[in-house]
């Protein structure tokens, strides 16, 4: 990223021009996205996007915004059949929603993390998954609630799993013409709990580890399990190991150390500038015992 | 004990606040002057390289464009960006020019190596493009280790191992081999401290124009106004009295405004096109540009008698320069002087050698190398209490120097209470209680000590002058130029006029901000503005008092010595239903057309001869936690001997900036530059992390509030005692809380718990 | 569904701004942020740019009441809505947060001054009774490098204190 400026030799200041578009509808967006491909970007709160095209590390040929589709900011839920919300819902909004805070625990609490308040009302959180980071907050939280998205396009909709979505830094499996257009968190059962758990350097900073933990308990037993990390791989990850150590079982304080344990090797993390490889496969091991240990608390409430 | 005053000591509101809270206050980037231009630099995308070649063909084409200059388009005199004429004692001046307006050959990323004004800044930057730069590129070292290693290139000719300079400590006494064989206990530890960046909101910006008799009025933040005039009339072969330097509101300093940056630049295009320009970095430009603090790695050696005593003391020290010198010759001799002048030594001997690398070049951050040597003698004290089984506070008061005694500087120290400040502190931090006492829940305390100083005398010769006049409203207009760096000094000077004047600090009107408008100050750096700016507001104060009561002695018929003034009022003392307003006094004297007629105005002309070194004492409680490393800080108390507070809530509101600066500092904040491409990583707030509003602790400041005999009203300085010894607390109370000690900045929570899994391994 | 040919490219436009109450009608380009239309078409130059990317919150201003990096949003994408800045805080003499904020020592180099200030104002119009750590919580998205936010959390609280006691909001 700053190869890019030092490259440049210069530091910019002002964005440079673009063709812009106003969709009005989900299918304007895909129709332009479609006809410019690799060229165009969707503009929705823009706290990413802009900051990334003034500092050059963007130079989209295109920019559609969809600011004005106010009808896809939305929280809606259908009690059994879970909760949904549209590109335009802001992270703030999921952080306020009183549904959000009873039932989806992990993703209220990865949402309240984020410090800032005006990122958090600008900023959409399909805006974040997008931009598919693997330190992504928010990302982490529905991979633990199981998330699904819905994605449209120039051909049919389909419905992918969340797990499914990130193919590598920066990466998704969003094609040319593609958007998110809902993303539908199921309707937790009765008995589970979800707790999410970041470390930072200071309040306002990307996580250096994150991690989510959702577990469903019936009859003092585990009946299922998912652990979710971030900032340790190039996407977030599903710690499918430790979770098939929780599945079936009692969970205990040894059960829960042999699954944080777990989880932590499967992590492939690296040293940068906000910590170590090291570090961050210590604490993977750490926020994952943490959090089962919250979610489990939850579950049995 | 203090005395009552009527405006001094007052938790007075600012002036200037008013329009900064409603966004009327003016920074440079918000001024707009007709035909203005946006200059903007073209900077090397090397660490270090030759510049063979430049075309400017196509960008001086590009429409829009007005001119495009490079290196020989400016008169090529060197100059130092930190002032190489800065006025000094007879110590001599360590200074050297190292600088051209461009550079003549590419030394960190981010060097200026040709400039373009232009009518809009996209036009400027497609300019910028259009630039053909020619680089053969060199080899390059980060770090001043690599740097002085042989056969690494010269990154500026003279200098052999890119040592830039090697300095002693300039008051040794003693000797300390000896010192040391004498001691019971000697420890030597090794520390090193990071580039932390001063942070400031507001980026550089500069505007600059030439009117058509060939004067220059310059906008600069620079926080030195005459110091910048007179090394741009230098760089531009000018005469002073042809440049104006004007400051605008400056949105935070912090030390890094004490050097010259785009001004010299902005006034090479405004002189070609004959056009204002204006140049406004980006955040990511004054990461990249602004001088930050002065890195050094250090050995700290001290020899302790079993009394505590300390008896011997030496430094080794290197410091981290950067590109160019900046400040940090200055901070790396000066790093010694505040390491080994804190505390009573009889036996001191320390060298510095200050190194050049391909990074952003070093400046004067808040304390210039107080806090980056403290962080290692703070240490070493704690480390020596616990060989000799004593408390660590009570080593500290054996051995702190006291009233009379030689300050840091070597002149006797006109007042210290710093035996206040550890002792008030300790008591509000409750250390009789929690100290040694391995809490659990992982909590500990620390403390630290400091002594900066007021001013810089007898360093560098430093001197303000004021001019305080009487206008026929009874208002005063008070002429002075310490600089506009942020800080609240025109209401402290403000209330020292109001109080020896005897009217209110609303009626004082500051007439500042301009070379052409006042006396000569030398600006806000070394915590000088409330002493020495202070001391030439009371002089000049006092003369135009003398002239009002002779004046009203006249209109009343007593004799000058019997009045008093005081509410806007002069009057007699010994019956004050006898006086009369200083409107009338005024009024009479300006307009008595039948009678004698004149101003009454003082002027001052103040150089300080003293030293009135403010101290502080700091007072952390931590929590660890164990598991990952994690310090929060749960409590921070800085008791502050800074003499008389003028107005104790802004005494109160730079102490707990400088306790954000400093937990920054300690805990959270550092300038990465990747060692293989020699870039900046560390570039935004995204990346370098200062504290917010969640990361600060409870706070407290204790202000001792005993006059010094020499300050105005006995005040002293107090900007960077803030902030010198928040670090070292912090990692004390680490020490007591878990017993890990931390030598190196920032202490992160990856440190610390592999300290304390090597602690456990043990 | 409209055929991608059919939607307009938009280039230099002609649109509406309602800045403080007043209504200006402004032809800009989209890649204009909202922070330059507003500083250098406005000379409304209260609101300040410092980081640029939306993480210092110094460039706060108030769309619709919603809190908004000018920085990071794009001036045209805002047309037709109520932008509240700095300068459209009171009409004359000072608001009680202003009041405040001057009160209590909250502003020193006064460049964070403009974004901690709107930011109190969307704090109180949602929340007129914070507590200290609601405050803090609040503001946890603005950057000042003076105060160390001590006297600002304490203008927050004496705003509010002085709103319910009858000042206007």
């Amino acid at each position: 990223m700053s190869q890019l400026a030092r490259l440049l030799g210069f530091f910019p200041r002002v964005l440079r021009p673009f063709e812009y578009f106003e969709a009005e509808a989900l299918s304007e967006a895909t129709q332009i996205l479609s006809e410019y491909g690799e060229e165009a970007k969707a503009l929705a709160g823009g706290v990413d996007l802009v900051p990334r095209m003034r500092r050059r590390l963007l130079i989209p040929k295109c920019v559609v915004s969809l600011t004005r589709m106010r009808e896809v900011d939305y929280i809606k839920s259908n009690g059994a059949d879970g909760l949904k919300f549209g590109p335009l819902t802001s992270i703030r909004s999921l952080e306020l929603s009183p549904l959000i805070q009873k039932d989806y625990l992990a993703l209220y609490e990865a949402a309240h993390q984020i410090a800032s308040i005006q990122v958090k009302a600008q900023g959409t959180a399909v805006g974040n998954l997008c931009v598919a980071t693997p330190a992504s907050d928010i990302a982490v939280a529905l991979f633990a609630l199981g998330a699904q998205l819905v994605i449209a396009g120039p051909s049919a909709e389909r419905i992918v799993p969340i797990e499914d979505f990130f193919t590598g830094v920066g990466q998704t499996i969003l094609q040319p013409g593609e958007l998110v257009a809902e993303v539908l968190v199921p309707h937790p059962p009765a008995g589970t709990g979800s707790a999410f758990f970041k470390l930072v350097r200071t309040a306002a900073d990307i996580a250096k580890v994150n991690a989510a933990v959702a577990l469903t308990i019936a009859d003092g037993i585990c009946q299922e399990a998912r652990v979710a990390l971030g900032s340790v791989a190039p996407t977030t990850i599903r710690a499918r190991k430790a979770e098939e150590i929780l599945r079936g079982k009692i969970i205990d304080e040894k059960l829960i150390n042999e699954a944080a344990e777990a989880a932590a090797q499967e992590t492939r993390t690296i040293t940068d500038l906000r910590s170590t490889a090291e570090y961050r496969r210590e604490m993977s091991r750490v926020l994952v015992k943490r959090a089962i240990g919250k979610a489990l608390e939850r579950a049995k409430a | 004990m203090s005395q009552k005053f009527a405006i001094v000591g007052r938790r007075l509101a600012q002036a200037d606040t008013p329009i900064k809270a409603t966004g009327a206050a003016r920074y440079a980037a918000d001024i707009k002057l007709p035909r203005m231009l946006v200059g903007k630099v073209l900077r090397s995308p090397y660490p270090h390289a030759k510049i063979k070649r430049i075309d400017k063909s196509k960008a001086e084409n590009l429409p829009g464009v007005e001119a495009v200059i490079t290196l020989e388009d400016t008169p090529k005199i060197p100059y130092a960006s930190s002032f190489r004429d800065l006025p000094m004692a007879p110590s001599g001046s360590l200074q050297r020019s190292d600088e051209y307006i461009l550079a003549d050959k590419a030394r960190y990323v981010g060097d200026a190596v040709a400039a373009v004004a232009a009518v809009d800044e996209r036009v400027a930057e497609e300019a910028l493009r259009l630039i053909e730069v020619e680089y053969e590129e060199l080899p390059f070292a980060v770090h001043p280790r690599d740097a002085i290693k042989p056969g690494v290139p010269r990154i500026h000719d003279y200098a052999e191992n890119n040592i830039a300079v090697r300095v002693g400590y300039p008051l040794a006494e003693g000797d300390v081999e000896k010192g040391f064989q004498e001691s019971d206990v000697v420890v030597e530890e090794t520390f090193s401290v990071t580039k932390q960046v001063s942070g400031h909101l507001e980026t550089q910006t500069t505007i600059a124009s030439v009117d058509p008799t060939g004067k220059v009025t310059c906008y600069s933040p620079c926080q030195l106004p005459f110091p910048l005039r007179r090394e741009l009339a230098k760089a531009f072969n000018l005469p002073e009295g042809m440049i104006n330097v004007v400051s605008p509101f400056v949105g935070g300093s912090f030390g890094a405004r004490l050097s010259v940056y785009n001004e010299p630049i902005a006034i090479a295009l405004a002189m070609k096109t004959h056009r204002p320009v204006k140049i406004e970095y980006t955040m990511e430009e004054n990461f990249t540009c602004v001088h930050t603090r002065t890195a050094d790695e250090y050995t700290v050696k001290m020899g302790f008698k079993k009394d505590g005593t300390l008896h011997s003391m030496y430094m080794k020290v290197l410091t981290w320069s950067g590109a160019y010198l900046g400040r940090a010759q200055l901070a790396g001799a000066i790093t010694l002087v505040w390491g080994m002048g804190h505390y009573r030594c009889p036996n001191r001997a320390g060298e510095c050698e200050i190194v050049y690398c391909n990074t952003t070049p070093s400046a004067a951050m808040r304390g210039y190398g107080n806090p980056e040597v403290m962080w290692g003698v703070e240490q070493v004290v704690d480390m020596a209490a616990e060989k000799l089984g004593m408390n660590p506070l009570e080593l500290r008061l054996k051995n702190i120097r006291k009233t009379g005694e030689p300050s840091n500087f070597g002149l006797p120290i006109e007042s210290s209470y710093l035996e206040d400040c550890i002792k008030s502190g300790a008591v509000r931090m409750g250390w009789k209680e929690k100290w040694g006492k391995k809490r659990a829940g992982r909590r500990g305390v620390g403390m630290a000590t400091m002594t900066h100083c007021s001013g810089a005398y007898p360093l560098l010769m430093e001197h303000s002058g004021a001019i305080v006049k009487f206008n026929e409203d009874g208002s005063v207009n008070l002429t002075i130029n310490p600089g506009s760096p942020g800080t609240h000094i025109w209401g402290a000077l403000s209330q020292i006029a109001a109080e020896e004047l005897g009217v209110y600090p609303e009626d004082v009107h500051v007439v500042t901000g301009e070379t052409d408008k006042t006396l000569f100050d030398l600006g806000s750096h070394a915590s000088r503005s409330t002493y020495v700016a202070g001391n030439a507001v009371l002089e000049a104060s006092k003369e135009a008092r003398k002239q009002l009561l002779e004046r009203a002695a006249k209109m009343l018929d007593v004799s000058p010595e019997e009045l008093e003034v005081g509410d806007r009022r002069v009057y007699v003392r010994s019956a004050p239903e006898r006086g009369i307003s200083v409107t009338e006094v005024v009024r009479s004297a300006m307009w008595d057309l039948k009678g004698e007629c004149l101003n009454i105005a003082g002027k001052s002309s103040f150089a300080s001869r003293w030293t009135s070194p403010p101290t502080a004492a700091y007072f952390a409680e931590v929590e660890v936690d164990t598991e990952t490393g994690e310090v929060k800080v749960l409590k921070f108390i800085t008791a502050v001997d800074c003499g008389t507070a003028i107005n104790p809530m802004t005494v109160e509101g730079q102490c707990e900036g400088g306790i954000q600066q400093g937990i920054g500092y300690a805990l959270t904040e550092d300038f990465v530059v990747n060692r293989e491409t020699g870039v900046l990583e560390s570039d935004n707030f995204t990346t370098y992390k200062m504290l917010g509003t969640l990361d600060m602790p409870e706070t407290e400041i204790i202000i001792i509030n005993k006059p010094d005999p020499k300050g105005p009203f006995g005040a002293k300085g107090v900007g960077e005692p803030a902030t010198v010894g928040v670090a070292p607390a912090i990692a004390n109370a680490i020490y007591d809380a878990v017993g890990v000690r931390i030598t190196d900045l920032p202490i992160t929570p990856e440190k610390v718990l592999r300290a304390l899994k090597e602690k456990q391994s043990r | 569904m409209k055929m991608g040919d059919q939607m307009r490219r938009m280039e230099k436009e002609t649109v509406n701004f309602t800045v403080n109450g007043r209504q200006y009608q402004l032809t800009i380009e989209p890649w204009l942020t909202l922070a330059e239309v507003l500083r250098d078409y406005l000379d409304l130059t209260g609101t300040k740019v410092s980081c640029g990317v939306g993480e210092c919150g110094a460039c706060t201003v108030l769309v619709d009441g919603k809190p908004t990096l000018s920085c990071c949003t794009l001036a045209i994408t805002v047309r037709d809505k109520n932008i509240l800045t700095i300068e459209g805080l009171a009409k004359d003499g000072l608001h009680p947060i202003q009041k405040a904020f001057v009160d209590c020592g909250a502003i020193q180099c006064g460049f964070c001054t403009p974004g901690m200030i709107l930011m109190t104002k969307a704090l109180l119009d949602e929340n007129p009774h914070p507590t200290r750590e609601e405050a803090k919580e609040f503001l946890a998205g603005n950057l000042c490098r003076c105060t160390g936010y001590v006297k600002i959390i304490d203008a927050v609280m004496a705003a509010a204190e002085a709103i319910s006691e009858g000042g206007s909001r």
